[in-house]
């Protein structure tokens, strides 16, 4: 039994766990230090909103839901392209492309949500393939590109939309032409269906999207953990030599991996600008949603199911934060957000820190291998790069 | 070491993350973010022993210290809070849509507000949404008519201006000053933008009339759909100065940068919009200004002094006009914002009370543009 | 003053109840070579860390000339001179020579630093020492004994007194190991005193004073060199006898598994080829050996018989069918092993579970996916099989990540997984290099073992032991070029070294005359 529970706790999915757990308690911590920095007098109050009001009410838990649904979907992006050595900084862009083909497909072509989320997942995945290529083909750095992407995306997002009237709300009969019509005029078939469940949490945030991106989390779990297909794409993040050395094709599996990333990223858009309540509109500033992939997927370790809770959790923390109005001003809020989160990405930090509480000490000839071994792949990393 | 570089990326991208995640949309007008914290704390808002607060004001995209409307509203809002020892703060949604502004509204009434100010047209449909759901709560809408929210309930006021008629003023100063080259750079072109626009352009004629000089008046009249200055909008000024043109009339929150911007490189003159914005520029020759901040302390004086339960009957449900009638539009007369010199304000004043009285009529049609004798230029 | 400059008494070490050092004494003398042998996992390193700070032993004593000293950390160890050039260089790649021999003790006026004194220092004691090197080259850009002698220097340039090296061979060659053996008696000759970690036996009965022999985290016994012989150095490591002669019947050379013809290999460092119209054959049932010194074309040469890089001319047959062109996946699927020279890089996938990398060859054959699933009960199966019958120790069996495995098991799970995929052609890379004696008779009784099943093995070695012992021939690369073809059974070691260090060559006439 002892050495059962000991074999729980080396295990490399508690430690994950664990240290998700205590890098959110320090993100936490900071935040309540802050919070007593900006507004003593309130601050425990506030810290009890950012912690409860996300379940105070059905209608609170619908906007955690709402807003966990894309995340969950950015989450995955940059968490799947991570686990295949591939940093996707691109979700933005992704996102962004996700989100226009989308709403083309319903507002501009009238179809039903299922194609317009359908047409937001080929978006997003054009957008992840190009740098994908530039990587496989011409070893240019996939971050580089994706930034670059992310901004190609926006602008040519913003000027297509600029030049399709049909898309913008004022023809709709609104008097505003600064962003996308309203989905419940221009085609209330293109809203994800609520399936009743607004009526039940009396929450018009609420609809399927969330049991649509956990599905999906579900799926990019079975096909990492499961499948030939995800061995060879961790195997190609884990040791690209050694993956070529097997015979694996790893041009095309960069190429893949981005590609799949792009299209959980545009999904995610979809999800989110048909939901029927946020419209897009035309701005000049990256949308957060896809940075904020990037802890969310931190948080998790890359894990597609870990994800899931992780997105939940910045979301919860997000709805939590605005609870604290008006005692707290929003951009002090944001930054109690931002700092929580942040430390909360800190979980490998944590991970190392936890793993040496909780193996043996120094870990005997295995770990000094291992730190030899370490050392010798870091070695090996600088010579490839 | 890939790996570390790819960590330290991700780490700056989940801090530099903190800095877009308050703003999922830039707001139009809070560009000169000067406003620092500090700046908010002094202006501490007063909460009831219980941590309630009376009066609420839910901003739309952008903040208390955009220069525009949210400003000028909060600035009611206070100055009538504190004179009256009333609780009172503001509330910001957390992102543009309309459920956002409802959730929020929402959380203003759970926090004990009495009267929710909303200003701007994004909030019709939110309101609309709302004011059934809750007839103790009332309303005060800035900017919204019966338009755009047909059917207020009792415990809804919509207050709209008559911002033709500062924009009369404006044109009619503009021309009388002796320029001839004029422009009008709209924001988006929702009705108050066009009212101004219009009125701008009828002034402008009528002076124009007055001096004879018809022929020689031109203006060039083109929305730049923003509310947030832009490289764009300066370039496109430019090219106006460039053209000759002389004055260009800025309507629409923080958009008259761009405009400040290429007059300062042509040496020419803007006009301001909504608040005496003398001291934003030594170019801006005059300003057409709407009542924002009076306007709400009338609005929560009616509710106050009528027993502080509902609206008075001629406010709620009703759409209530401000303008000249009741001194709430017009240029500045201080010494300090008065930089005309050929235009009087004693001339001035006088167009003020033929327009008071009715003998000048500025048409607010906004369906279509006043008929002219002057050139104008529509670019869209 | 004591008779030793360093002693460590009675060293107990623990690791959650196991003991890695178990009552160890070790006493070094002043100016003594001292190597310290044993086995992979015999608590050398264990003990070599203790004194170097990186643990606390749980007991014993440290004394530095009699007197008891505390280490706590590598600081404390430098400051009582006591440096270490370890197994893997702790070198910065994008740093020259210099940069890397003072880091951490820049020589600094007003925190400017002076490199013009540190240089002239450098520059004396490569002189002194015979320890080449261009101080303004990039680590990166230098060969691997090179990275060494910069890391013995930089044990100099801080005037340590004791000098540790943890198994400084296994990345030499044969010249650099003499070279090396060389400069280790001037330092004795200097004074200083020299702790040598090494599970090679050659090189301590050539270069050691006194040997201390450790097994299984116990000391054996100190010995002097001078009167003790390798085999029963050998047998104190192992705790049995071991034979260093590989036992082998006569080849039964069959027909050509493998056919090289005319491969020339563009090199990736300068303009030249690095492999230059090599041609050779492959028979069923023999172990032919690719000779040479490193870097003379042999790992270019593997990478295009295997499919990793592309060769500018030439053509390779493998069982009769031509593979020039074909992709490693197709290559392997026709008969092609390959033990690659480096685990790390190219054999495992270090994160990844034993049995993970047990499949890494075969995941996409039926037997081990169906419909894109793989199919994980087959996988545990069959690594378990593998695990058992190569003897692969591994802490939590099948599940075990690769990376936490010690060299030599790493290196057996290579050589299960690439023999039992029952090839054609088995090509092996350095398969012993970094490894213990043990393990490295295994592994050349699984390479006869091979050649017995019929099947063909191309053997690429630095060792000469290796070379001479296991091959039924040899063919020694020179510069990118096939120099000559030699039986190791009328061949000298000597003679195979001049044709190694090109020397000597054979016409083409001559090579076709033995062949």
């Amino acid at each position: 039994m002892k050495t059962k529970l000991q074999h729980f706790l080396r295990s490399a999915g508690f430690a994950s766990c664990l240290a998700s757990i205590a890098s959110i308690l320090v993100g936490l911590l900071v935040g309540l230090i802050l919070l007593f920095a900006f507004n003593a007098p309130f601050a425990m109050h506030g810290f009890r909103q950012i912690l409860t009001a996300g379940l105070a009410s059905l209608d609170k838990l619908a906007k955690v839901l709402y807003q966990s649904a894309p995340l969950i979907m950015t989450g995955l992006s940059v968490g799947f392209a991570f686990k295949t050595g591939l940093f996707n900084i691109g979700a933005s862009g992704q996102y962004t492309v996700g989100a226009f083909c989308a709403l083309v497909t319903v507002i501009q072509f009238q179809l039903p949500w299922y194609l317009g989320l359908l047409a937001a997942m080929v978006g997003g995945a054009i957008w992840g393939a190009i740098p994908g290529l530039f990587k496989a083909r011409f070893n240019v750095n996939e971050v580089i590109t994706s930034i670059m992407f992310n901004w190609i995306g926006l602008f040519a997002v913003n000027l297509s939309l600029n030049n399709m009237p049909m898309m913008l709300a004022n023809y709709w009969g609104a008097i505003n032409k600064d962003r996308t019509a309203a989905l419940a005029q221009a085609n209330p078939g293109g809203m994800i269906p609520k399936a009743g469940l607004d009526e039940l949490m009396h929450s018009n945030y609420m609809n399927i999207s969330i049991f649509i991106a956990v599905a999906i989390a579900i799926l990019c779990w079975v096909i990492l953990s499961k499948t030939t297909f995800g061995y060879e794409l961790k195997a190609c993040g884990y040791n690209r030599n050694a993956s070529i050395y097997a015979g694996i094709n790893a041009r095309r599996n960069i190429v893949l991996s981005m590609v799949i990333a792009g299209a959980l990223s545009g999904i995610g858009g979809g999800i989110y600008y048909l939901s029927g309540t946020a419209q897009y509109t035309l701005v000049k500033t990256l949308l957060p949603m896809g940075f904020n992939g990037i802890p969310t997927a931190l948080l998790a370790s890359s894990h597609p199911l870990g994800t899931i809770f992780s997105a939940l959790f910045i979301s919860y923390i997000q709805v939590g934060g605005d609870a604290m109005q008006p005692e707290f001003v929003k951009e002090i809020i944001d930054i109690i957000i931002a700092a929580i989160i942040y430390l909360a990405a800190f979980a490998l930090l944590m991970r190392s820190l936890i793993g040496k509480l909780f193996r043996p000490k120094g870990g005997g000839m295995a770990d000094k291998q291992e730190q030899a071994t370490q050392a010798k792949s870091i070695e090996q990393e600088a010579q490839n790069a | 070491m890939k790996k570390i570089l790819a960590i330290f990326l991700a780490l700056v991208f989940a801090f530099s993350m903190a800095a877009c995640a308050g703003a999922p949309t830039p707001e139009p007008a809070d560009q000169p973010s000067e406003a620092p914290v500090t700046e908010q704390k002094t202006e501490e808002p007063v909460a009831s022993a219980d941590g309630t607060y009376e009066i609420a004001l839910v901003t739309d995209v952008g903040n208390i210290d955009d220069k525009s409307f949210n400003q000028g509203t909060w600035e009611g809002v206070k100055a009538y809070a504190e004179a009256n020892g009333k609780t009172f703060n503001y509330y910001r949604p957390s992102e543009d849509s309309d459920e956002a502004r409802i959730e929020t509204i929402k959380t203003a009434i759970e926090k004990g507000a009495k009267v929710v100010a909303c200003p701007g047209y994004l909030f019709a449909s939110a309101v609309g949404t709302l004011q059934e759901q809750y007839p103790e709560t009332m309303f005060l809408v800035l900017d919204v008519s019966l338009r755009d929210l047909p059917n207020p309930a009792a415990n809804t006021a919509l207050v709209t201006y008559q911002e033709e008629q500062a924009g009369y003023f404006a044109g009619y100063a503009a021309v009388k000053e002796g320029y001839t080259k004029l422009g009008f750079l709209g924001g988006m072109a929702v009705p108050a933008v066009v009212r101004f626009g219009y009125g701008f352009v009828q002034g402008a004629n009528d002076a124009a009339k007055e001096l004879g000089n018809v022929a020689d008046v031109q203006i060039k009249h083109w929305y730049c759909d923003s509310f947030a200055p832009s490289d764009d909008i300066k370039t496109k000024m430019s090219g106006w100065y460039t053209e000759g043109t002389e004055v260009v009339f800025a309507c629409g929150g923080g958009i008259y940068l761009s405009a400040v911007g290429a007059a300062e490189e042509a040496g020419a003159k803007v006009i301001g919009v909504d608040r005496d914005q003398a001291g934003d520029s030594e170019l801006i020759i005059t300003s057409a200004m709407k009542a924002l901040a009076p306007s709400v302390q009338v609005a929560l004086g009616e509710f106050y002094d009528g027993g502080a339960t509902a609206w008075p009957e001629s406010w709620g449900g009703q759409q209530t006009v401000f303008g000249v009638s009741n001194d709430s539009v017009g240029l500045p007369t201080e010494e300090a914002s008065w930089r005309m010199t050929n235009f009087t304000v004693e001339e001035y004043n006088e167009l003020y009370a033929k327009v008071k009285s009715g003998e000048i009529v500025v048409s607010n049609a906004i369906d279509a543009a006043p008929a002219v004798e002057i050139s104008v230029d529509y670019q869209n | 003053m004591s008779e030793y400059i360093i002693e460590m008494l009675n060293i107990t070490k623990e690791f959650y109840g196991k003991k890695a050092n178990d009552n160890i004494t070790l006493q070094l003398r002043q100016g003594e070579v001292h190597a310290l042998l044993g086995e992979n996992g015999a608590g050398k390193s264990t003990l070599m860390s203790v004194l170097f700070g990186l643990y606390q032993p749980e007991a014993g004593v440290i004394k530095k000339n009699g007197k008891e000293v505390h280490i706590k950390n590598p600081n404390d160890a430098n400051d009582l001179n006591i440096g270490m050039v370890h197994q893997h260089f702790k070198l910065v790649e994008i740093f020259t020579v210099l940069d890397n021999i003072i880091l951490g003790v820049e020589p600094n006026r007003m925190g400017f630093l002076q490199k013009k004194e540190a240089r002239k220092k450098v520059m004396e004691l490569s002189e002194r020492y015979g320890l080449r090197v261009d101080p303004d080259a990039l680590i990166e850009d230098i060969s691997v004994g090179m990275q060494q002698r910069v890391e013995i220097l930089k044990m100099l340039y801080r005037e340590n007194e004791i000098l540790i090296f943890d198994e400084p061979t296994a990345v030499l060659t044969p010249q650099e190991i003499d070279e090396l053996m060389e400069i280790m008696r001037s330092f004795t000759r200097e004074g200083k005193s020299i702790l040598f970690i090494t599970h090679k036996l050659k090189e301590i009965m050539a270069v050691a004073d006194r040997c201390t022999v450790l097994r299984k985290g116990k000391c054996v016994g100190t010995v002097n060199v001078k009167e003790t012989t390798k085999e029963e150095l050998s047998r104190m490591m192992v705790g049995r006898n071991v034979s260093f002669v590989v036992e082998k019947d006569e080849a039964k050379a069959g027909e050509v598994v493998l056919d090289v013809q005319g491969v020339t290999v563009p090199s990736r460092i300068h303009k030249n080829n690095a492999v230059k119209d090599v041609s050779f054959q492959v028979r069923r049932g023999e172990i032919v050996c690719l000779a040479g010194i490193e870097g003379n074309g042999q790992s270019e040469f593997v990478a295009a018989l295997t499919g990793l890089e592309r060769m500018s001319a030439g053509r390779i047959s493998l069982c009769g069918r031509d593979v020039s062109a074909a992709p490693i996946r197709k290559r392997s699927r026709l008969g092609m092993s390959h033990i690659p020279e480096d685990r790390h890089k190219h054999g495992l996938i270090l994160d990844y579970t034993l049995e993970e990398n047990l499949v890494l060859q075969r995941y996409w054959q039926p037997q081990f996916q169906s419909r894109g699933f793989i199919r994980k009960g087959e996988v545990r199966q069959y690594a378990n099989h593998l695990i058992d019958q190569y003897d692969i120790r591994a802490g939590q069996g099948p599940v075990t990540v690769v990376r936490s495995m010690s060299g030599g098991n790493q290196q057996k799970a290579i050589i299960a997984r690439e023999i039992d995929k029952g090839p054609e052609l088995l090509v092996a890379v350095q398969p012993t290099r970094g490894l213990d004696v043990g393990a490295i008779e295994y592994i050349h009784k699984q390479l006869v073992a091979q050649r017995d099943a019929g099947k063909a093995v191309l053997l690429v070695s630095l060792e000469m032991d290796e070379v001479m012992n296991v091959s039924d021939r040899i063919l020694v690369m020179y510069e990118g070029e096939i120099v000559g073809e030699l039986d190791p059974k009328t061949t000298t070691v000597e003679e195979l070294g001049l044709y190694m260090a090109g020397a000597k060559r054979q016409s083409g006439t001559e090579k076709e005359g033995i062949a």
